[in-house]
């Protein structure tokens, strides 16, 4: 089989270095792809405009490491700081209209399908929290109710960091912002259990404080997605800007906030559907390092 | 003037396997590992200088990073 991600032989003397990186050095068809390339491979993301220290790049980074399929998958952005980064990455992406994204990815899933009948196309929606919850919430909750395929990928950041600190519906209650100065009288939205009474077969809450459960979670999330049915990850990815950290505090309020009890603590509910997938997934696994190990000795 | 993070060859202990700034930098392919000399190596134009990795590098006792200005 012929390498899918190739340079036309005719633009490499104009093309820039960090795109002939890429294509030498970059992980595309990496079957064991992860944050452990880290350092040694082409990442698929570029230099962004991001502030310094922004949690979200961090999140970026892992995920953009462990997607499982990078060639074959298309991801929808919405506005908001994370579309700061889509221009910036190697992968297909479509920039929705603020809170369309999940209705954007199931045209998009639907399609793909329909003209690609013979290969595995992954879709992935990442959007801020204000996309996800607020303005898009009858575009997310209509794609759980109706089963689409695609993972929804939700950067928590709990206020609406592009436009300077508004309360958003994942705002914990009583908390001020700049442009939000009476504080929050609501409580935050129960985005996950949302999810899982709405139809998703898998849903995590976590932060991006732990590369390797990034990973897992990815990994696990479009897999699923892929074979069983709509899967929700929301990540915690403190705006470390408008809740007045310091640039190098981004981590430690990651850990903070997932310690026990406390709101990013780590959950996950897995649907019986997707259990026995991901329990099929592990057995062929162990099934291929038993032959594997058998080939050798 | 910007700050920029540099690491300091002799400190550096990622030839036992330390990647803690490489994992954690926010920024993409902005630190890589020198695979000859086995340490970890700044490309200093993709650092915006927000010094995390000299917060993990420190918290794990190699301080091995500094910020230095540019
Ligand atoms: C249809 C529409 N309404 C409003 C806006 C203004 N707007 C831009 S970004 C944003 C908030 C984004 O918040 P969130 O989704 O939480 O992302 P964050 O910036 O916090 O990562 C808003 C309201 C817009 N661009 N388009
Ligand atoms: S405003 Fe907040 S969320 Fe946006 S890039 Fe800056 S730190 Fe990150
Ligand atoms: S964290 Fe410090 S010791 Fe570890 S690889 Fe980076 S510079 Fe080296
Ligand atoms: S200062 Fe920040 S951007 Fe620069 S190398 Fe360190 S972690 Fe990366
Ligand atoms: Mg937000």
């Amino acid at each position: 089989m012929g390498k899918k991600i190739q340079i036309n032989k005719e633009f490499v003397d104009i093309m820039p270095q960090d795109y002939l990186d890429l294509v030498e050095n970059g992980t595309f068809e990496s079957p064991n792809r992860g944050w452990k390339d880290f350092g040694t491979a082409t990442e698929l993301i570029a230099e962004h405009s991001l502030c310094a220290g922004c949690p979200e790049s961090i999140a970026f980074r892992h995920i953009m490491a462990s997607i499982p399929n990078p060639e074959d998958t298309v991801m929808v952005g919405s506005t908001g700081c994370t579309s700061l980064v889509f221009p910036m990455i190697a992968v297909h992406n479509i920039h929705s209209l603020f809170g369309n994204q999940n209705a954007i990815a199931t045209g998009l899933k639907r399609a793909l399908a329909v003209r690609f009948p013979d290969k595995v196309k992954d879709v992935i929606v990442l959007a801020g929290d204000g996309a996800t919850v607020d303005i898009g919430l009858d575009m997310t909750l209509q794609s759980w109710f109706r089963k689409e395929r695609f993972t929804t990928i939700c950067f928590d950041n709990e206020l609406y960091a592009n436009t300077g600190g508004q309360e958003s519906g994942l705002m914990q209650k009583g908390f001020l912002a700049k442009m939000a100065p009476v504080g929050k009288k609501f409580e935050k939205v129960r985005l996950p259990e949302i999810a899982r009474e709405s139809g998703c077969d898998y849903v995590a809450i976590m932060t991006a404080s732990k590369p390797s459960l990034v990973e897992k979670v990815i990994k696990q999330a479009v897999l699923i997605a892929r074979e069983v049915g709509p899967t929700y990850i929301q990540i915690y990815t403190p705006c470390i800007l408008e809740i007045g950290k310091q640039s190098m505090e981004g981590l430690q309020e990651m850990r903070t906030s997932e310690a026990p009890g406390e709101r990013f603590k780590f959950r996950e509910f897995i649907s019986p559907e997707a259990q026995s997938f991901l329990d099929g997934l592990a057995e062929k696994k162990k099934a291929e390092k038993l032959a594997a190990t058998g080939a050798t000795s | 003037m910007y700050n920029v993070a540099e690491v300091n060859a002799e400190e550096c202990v990622a030839q036992k396997g330390c990647r803690l700034c490489i994992m954690y930098c926010p920024e993409a392919n902005c630190i890589q590992m020198d695979t000859t000399k086995m340490v970890a190596t700044i490309v200093e134009s993709r650092c915006k200088g927000c010094e995390l990795c000299v917060v993990v590098c420190d918290a794990a006792k190699h301080n091995a990073i500094k910020m230095v200005a540019r």
